[in-house]
């Protein structure tokens, strides 16, 4: 994440929800119909990209590092993929809930409404629940 | 208001419009732009015919190419030469009427089809509270109608056949079409790896739309009226065609009506059994799912870079290419429930 030696303020994040805000609140009602869809597109666009800037990187350096071991880049991953390491029932397991987990916050940056709910497994079985099983809805 | 077309170019394509026509004159009246535009362009005309056999007024879109397509699309020639052979089958393509491959007319090829009734727009189509068995029902046979051309069909000698397999020339396609995002992004490596070592061996081949889904048909009071977007349509295997009209991607927030947000697959199924002379393979059909997000997430990334590329800078394009999360995510859900996680 980058430290800048000069902060400004508002910083471009603020400024991009600001905007927003007034894009909303001040424009977007009284566009004309022709002029609504790329009015929406742009309520949309600055929305994305105020998540963005809030957001962290997507990917769980540990969830990568447990995959391909330490270091490891997004890129050694994919061609990990693609050479069939990944073709087994454990190994692709593994790779399915880093890949959700990613998926996940790369949908929250980009369309939150579009995510499904998550079926949370519980961290540690309690003793009078049921211990919910990976997939079972 | 200024038409699309030019004053300049008006009079020659109305020549040669007459001259199509077998006509004395055509003049044509311009009723306005159709569709998203984002690939071809769509114009509403009026043609007034005088004499000839097609004298009097008829509803047609003219449709030609943009500047740039995207690598998926068939020429307006070859798009027309599929028209003609879906007509031919009795499939509800708009009647495909003229096609011009000479630039000096409009600067682009582009050919004139038959302007159908109804709405296209897939949130609106699916804004029913019952769902509509019935247009699914006939979406599947217009489908098994369809998958009924078979490559010796006239005129589509120029469509190439899928090598070694449809499957993995899908493969290969997508990954050449996602431009090196799959050794970046693990979910589509992950997903053409998926795809390459689930392939189904080759078999038969037959005309597929490759874009059939909710979005891209006419509906007017509840019934199909035309079959739209035919640019993509190729030589694959018939199942391709089933799983894309039920990927998640198209249902317009009817995610429990699996098939394009209609209906049930039940329906649609039953449809396309009784007129495809095949039976639904359903396992097939999840196999050309998955395959359907990934071709949808390499088209998706076209169009981004479209933009990113500075081709075509629009916003509608950029946000295309922003939208692989919403894919993968389907992808991923499809993929656990086909192999529950595990391989």
């Amino acid at each position: 994440m980058n430290d800048p030696m000069m902060r400004e303020e508002p910083d471009g994040r603020g400024l991009v929800e600001i905007a927003l805000k007034t894009f909303r609140e001040v424009v977007l009602p009284v566009v004309p119909a022709e002029q609504r869809f790329p009015a929406l597109m742009i309520a949309n666009a600055l929305s994305v990209a105020a998540r963005e800037l809030a957001a962290g990187d997507p990917v769980d350096g540990a969830a990568l590092a447990g995959l391909c071991g330490d270091g490891a880049s997004l890129e050694d991953l994919c061609a990990a993929i693609e050479a069939g390491a990944f073709d087994g029932a454990e190994r692709q397991a593994a790779l399915r809930a880093m890949l959700w987990g990613l998926t996940r916050r790369r949908l929250a940056v980009s369309n939150p409404k579009y995510a499904v709910p998550v079926a949370v497994p519980h961290p540690a079985p309690l003793p009078t629940s049921p211990h919910p099983r990976r997939g079972e809805e | 208001m200024a038409g699309v077309i030019s004053d300049d170019r008006r009079p020659r394509l109305e020549a040669w419009l007459a001259e199509q026509a077998g006509a004395g004159r055509v003049t044509l009246h311009e009723e306005g732009r159709l569709g998203g535009g984002a690939i071809s362009l769509n114009l509403a005309l009026t043609l007034t015919v005088t004499g000839g056999p097609l004298a009097g007024e008829h509803a047609v879109v003219l449709r030609a190419a943009s500047a740039a397509g995207v690598a998926a699309s068939l020429g307006k020639a070859e798009e027309f030469a599929v028209l003609r052979a879906a007509f031919a089958a009795g499939v509800a393509a708009p009647e495909p009427l003229f096609a011009c491959t000479d630039p000096a007319l409009l600067g682009v090829p582009f050919y004139v089809m038959r302007r159908a009734d109804g709405i296209a727009a897939g949130h609106r189509v699916v804004k029913t509270d019952a769902p509509q068995r019935e247009l699914a029902r006939e979406l599947g046979r217009q489908l098994g109608r369809l998958h009924g051309v078979r490559p010796g069909a006239p005129g589509l000698e120029a469509l190439p056949l899928p090598e070694p397999s449809p499957a993995l020339d899908c493969v290969r396609q997508f990954r050449a079409w996602m431009a090196g995002r799959a050794g970046h992004d693990p979910v589509l490596a992950h997903g053409l790896r998926w795809l390459t070592v689930h392939a189904p061996p080759k078999g038969e081949v037959v005309l597929c739309h490759r874009d059939y889904r909710t979005g891209n048909y006419l509906v007017q009071d509840g019934r199909l009226t035309a079959i739209l977007d035919w640019e993509f349509a190729g030589w694959s295997d018939p199942m391709e065609d089933l799983g894309w009209f039920c990927a998640r991607s198209w249902r317009f927030g009817r995610f429990e009506r699996e098939a394009g947000g209609i209906a049930d697959r039940a329906d649609f199924y039953a449809g396309y059994e009784e007129t495809a002379g095949r039976r639904v393979n359903p396992a097939a059909v999840a196999y050309w799912e998955a395959a359907a997000y990934l071709r949808w997430a390499a088209i998706a990334i076209q169009q981004g870079l479209r933009h990113s590329s500075g081709v075509e800078p629009s916003l509608e394009l950029a946000l295309t290419g922003r939208m692989l999360p919403e894919i993968e995510q389907d992808l991923l859900l499809h993929l656990d429930a086909v192999d529950g996680g595990r391989a």
